[in-house]
């Protein structure tokens, strides 16, 4: 169990972690997500053992790791890092830099060589293992950083934004290996970043956070489908945030892109349908995407492709209410 | 743990600085007030009304001007052929201009002593050979203020044009593309674009000309004394003669002190206006002008410049070291070795000033680099609170000219408890603080450029601190080591302007004999010694630039 209690750090009087409490059970695959300045990357250096907490303390197991004036270094902290730059050491081969952790353990040679030997097998490197990192492509250099991390086999892995270099195509890639190597290997995985996707495709649990503090926890489903605040629900991006006139409730709600019904004429008696006129579609493929302007408001619309109205026809808007998710009044405002 | 090595280092960094910079300048100000009966301003009434500190003041003042503004005048257009045209043999120009930044200037102008000297230069002989002139005519004469200038600009031109070349070719051809996109002709785009763009590098170049000349010791030496006129440094100088006055020497270090710390800031402030901070980089296209037969020309103006400052200087040097008597047209009979031949194994000097010199050229370069390294590191990386305090005092001495710096370590270490004066110590010091900001701020850009998280890896994976710094961050700073120790160790075989106020007979170095050989008029030892100082400055260049492999991997990594 990776434990913050109360977590505090300010930068010149600033509070940039402002008191964060979060338990991640052993094993689990947990997401720091939220925009930049939210105080992700803060806390995962925090975790790590690079900044000490002004207040609260962070521990492993039961046993304290940090508090204010009482960190242990990040070397006896058994964790390892991917970094943003992937830090791979330029003036070391693929496999010295693999082997590191392990030469620093004082293991005999062979075992070294066959631990090494068995991860660079597991992220697909063992036919690269003498080139230099300045010769590797952007994904072979993040596996690199796998290998590197996994071999000492830690209790927790931090990511720290370890797509953000990738182009698209390899950042789906790597997304499913991240999250395969640890099914396979159970560590404790503790992964920042500010894309909600990538959230959403690897962890189990995800923590939204908004100025340094948490502003929701919970299961990928929970924060796409039922954000509790105007900020969750904005930031996460798959659901629009709309007065409650338009669902017959007295605060603001949420409700997803293809929750809302779209329709061209206006409907029989029993719901009462908002009107509204489209003002740009955007073909998909395997959706289209709507934007209505309907009441004052502007609401986004997800409907398959065979839904088609011309931009400025009259639709009907429809808002069922098992999709809308009352928001909570104390979150208002945006980023 | 951790903390407290940090704080270790910072403390012994810290002390070391302050005993480099502060120490000094103290001494200085205490002595520059202090007479007889304690405080008086007298020194500094004499400073400003006897004709012999005033008159100095004014000829240094007038020709370090016409240095910067000839060093522009020339650097300009000469880092435009190199930088931006099709010029041929640009890269053997920019290799002679880099020459003549490393020749020290007593040397250079004891070569035009040779090549101008008013009865004996030979290019005044060959006038007369070739006008059928008087031997009393000399239409050259180095010993009066114009050739002092003449001789100072040759030497710092390079400065100004370094900035200027590299601030050229800096500058993305998109900005000059975007105004002849929008129809301006190419001079105008010069004028309009380009021009103001440098003015920065220009403006720089022009002040470090300035300082350059306006401190400079050697080669002022040289040239004035005969003439019978002072520069600031020489005047500076003659108070040490017998008899001494040290609290005047004092008082005349002040105004020179508190100009090169105006003019520096005054730098710091052109350079560093927002907005004239070129992007781009090394990557950036650049447009190369195509100059036609105008090619000619450009390289004929660029080889002018290169012939007064490399080829007849060397030549006549050359010429010196190897003919029996000096200046004349070499031939198979006047050839000789005798000149080698006394100063290697008869000259007295010899012997101990090489000894002194690499003792201290060795010294100097592995202090300032280790200094370097530790404060360097803990500024870049802010590792301690106070780092910016740490980073002011490493660059201080930069304010410091050689020879004030001189005047206040003979003040600080010629009284108790530290009496250093005499021994090769108080020239150890004075050889690191002057060149210890070279090779911090080569080991602050360096460490700089080595992202942390390379360091917070290693640490992650189990290494203590110290471990870091031996298998990831020394290995990448290395090249950036051996930079700064060469740079170090060039910069100490040629120092003359704090030495010659701190040697003594048994401590001399080369460039002090060399000095002093110079005043009994022996050319050609003269020569052998200089020719042997630039052998090895070349030496050790062209290891400093034969870069590791290291440094280039991690460029590609990083970009």
């Amino acid at each position: 169990m990776l434990e913050l209690r109360n977590v505090v750090k300010r930068f010149g009087g600033v509070p940039v972690v402002d008191g964060v409490d979060l338990m991640i059970p052993d094993g689990a695959f947990v997401a720091l997500l939220g925009p930049s300045g939210c105080g992700k990357t803060t806390l995962l250096r925090l975790i790590a053992g690079f900044l000490s907490p002004d207040a609260g303390e962070i521990s492993v197991g039961g046993k304290r790791l940090s508090a204010p004036g009482a960190v242990v270094p990040p070397e006896r902290r058994r964790m390892s890092m991917i970094f943003q730059s992937y830090a791979l050491w330029p003036h070391m081969t693929v496999e010295q830099n693999v082997a590191y952790g392990l030469r620093l353990r004082r293991l005999p040679r062979d075992e070294i060589a066959r631990r090494v030997a068995t991860i660079c097998a597991a992220v697909q490197l063992d036919t690269l293992m003498q080139r230099y990192p300045g010769e590797l492509s952007g994904g072979q250099q993040q596996r690199v950083a796998l290998a590197r991390s996994l071999v000492v086999e830690p209790q927790t892995l931090l990511l720290d934004e370890p797509l953000s270099n990738l182009d698209a195509n390899l950042r789906e890639e790597m997304r499913f290996e991240i999250r395969r190597l640890h099914d396979e290997f159970r560590y404790t995985t503790v992964y920042v970043t500010h894309d909600q996707g990538e959230a959403m495709a690897t962890a189990d649990l995800i923590v939204v956070l908004r100025g340094g503090r948490i502003e929701q926890t919970g299961t990928p489903e929970d924060i796409y489908g039922r954000p509790r605040s105007e900020f969750v629900a904005r930031f996460v991006g798959g659901a629009n945030v709309l007065p409650g006139r338009f669902a017959g409730l007295d605060a603001p709600f949420s409700i997803r892109l293809e929750d809302v019904a779209l329709l061209s004429a206006a409907p029989a008696a029993g719901i009462a349908p908002i009107e509204g006129t489209v003002v740009r579609r955007v073909f998909l493929g395997s959706a289209r995407d709507y934007v209505v302007e309907a009441g004052g408001e502007v609401v986004r619309i997800t409907t398959p492709p065979q839904i088609d109205v011309q931009p400025g026809e009259r639709v009907w808007l429809g808002f069922p209410p098992e999709r809308c998710h009352r928001l909570e009044p104390t979150a208002s405002g945006g980023e | 743990m951790r903390v407290d090595l940090s704080r270790v280092l910072f403390a012994l960094a810290a002390l070391a600085l302050v005993v480099m910079v502060v120490l000094p300048l103290g001494w200085l100000v205490v002595t520059s007030v202090s007479g007889a009966h304690g405080f008086t301003l007298e020194n500094y009434v004499t400073l400003f009304t006897d004709a012999t500190m005033i008159r100095p003041f004014i000829i240094t003042l007038g020709s370090s001007a016409a240095v910067a503004i000839a060093c522009v005048l020339v650097a300009v257009p000469m880092g435009w052929c190199v930088a931006r045209t099709d010029m041929p043999l640009r890269r053997l120009v920019r290799i002679l201009v880099m020459a003549s930044l490393v020749t020290p200037p007593f040397l250079g102008a004891i070569a035009w002593e040779l090549l101008a000297a008013p009865n004996t230069g030979f290019l005044n002989q060959v006038a007369r050979a070739a006008f059928h002139l008087d031997r009393s005519v000399h239409p050259f004469n180095v010993y009066s203020v114009a050739g002092l200038t003449f001789v100072n600009f040759l030497y710092t031109f390079p400065y100004a044009f370094v900035f200027v070349a590299n601030a050229l070719e800096r500058i993305p051809a998109d900005l000059e593309d975007a105004s002849a996109i929008l129809g301006a002709h190419p001079a105008q785009t010069a004028w309009r674009v380009t021009l103001p763009l440098i003015l920065p590098a220009i403006l720089a170049g022009a002040l470090i000309a300035f300082l350059q000349s306006m401190t400079v010791f050697g080669s002022a030496a040289v040239l004035t004394l005969p003439a019978g006129f002072h520069t600031m440094t020489t005047r500076i100088w003659s108070l040490f003669q017998f008899p001494p006055k040290p609290a005047l020497a004092a008082a005349a270090s002040m105004p020179m002190l508190l100009l090169t710390f105006a003019l520096l800031r005054a730098q710091q402030l052109v350079l560093g206006r927002k907005g004239y901070a070129l992007v781009g980089g090394k990557g950036a296209r650049r447009t190369i002008a195509r100059l036609g037969a105008w090619k000619w020309a450009a390289l004929a103006f660029c080889g002018l410049v290169l012939l007064n400052a490399i080829v007849l200087p060397y030549g006549a040097l050359l010429d010196a070291a190897f003919v029996k008597i000096a200046p004349a047209v070499p031939t198979f009979t006047n050839l000789t070795l005798a000149h080698v031949n006394f100063v290697f194994f008869q000259l007295d000097a010899t012997p101990v000033a090489l000894r002194n010199t690499m003792v201290l050229a060795l010294g100097a370069a592995t202090i300032a680099t280790a200094l370097a390294l530790v404060v360097g590191y803990l500024v870049a990386r802010r590792a301690v609170p106070g780092w910016n305090v740490l980073g002011f005092l490493a660059n201080a001495p930069i304010a410091i000219p050689s020879i004030v710096l001189g005047v206040g370590l003979f003040l600080a270490y010629t009284r108790p408890p530290l009496l250093l004066f005499g021994t090769l110590w108080i020239m150890l010091i004075a050889f690191v603080t002057i060149e210890f900001p070279a090779a911090y701020q080569q080991l602050t850009a360096v460490a700089s450029s080595i992202h942390p998280e390379l360091e917070e890896a290693a640490r992650l994976l189990g290494a203590t601190p110290l471990r870091v710094l031996r298998d990831v961050t020394a290995p990448l700073m290395r090249s950036g080591i051996v930079a700064a120790w060469c740079f170090v160790f060039i910069g100490a075989i040629r120092e003359i302007s704090a030495a010659i106020l701190l040697f003594t007979a048994p401590t001399r170095t080369i460039a002090v004999v060399i000095y002093d050989l110079n005043e009994s008029g022996d050319t050609g030892s003269i020569a052998v010694l200089g020719l042997l100082l630039m052998v090895v400055t070349f030496a050790v260049l062209a290891l400093a630039n034969r870069v590791p492999v290291i440094t280039t991997a991690a460029e590609e990594y990083r970009a």
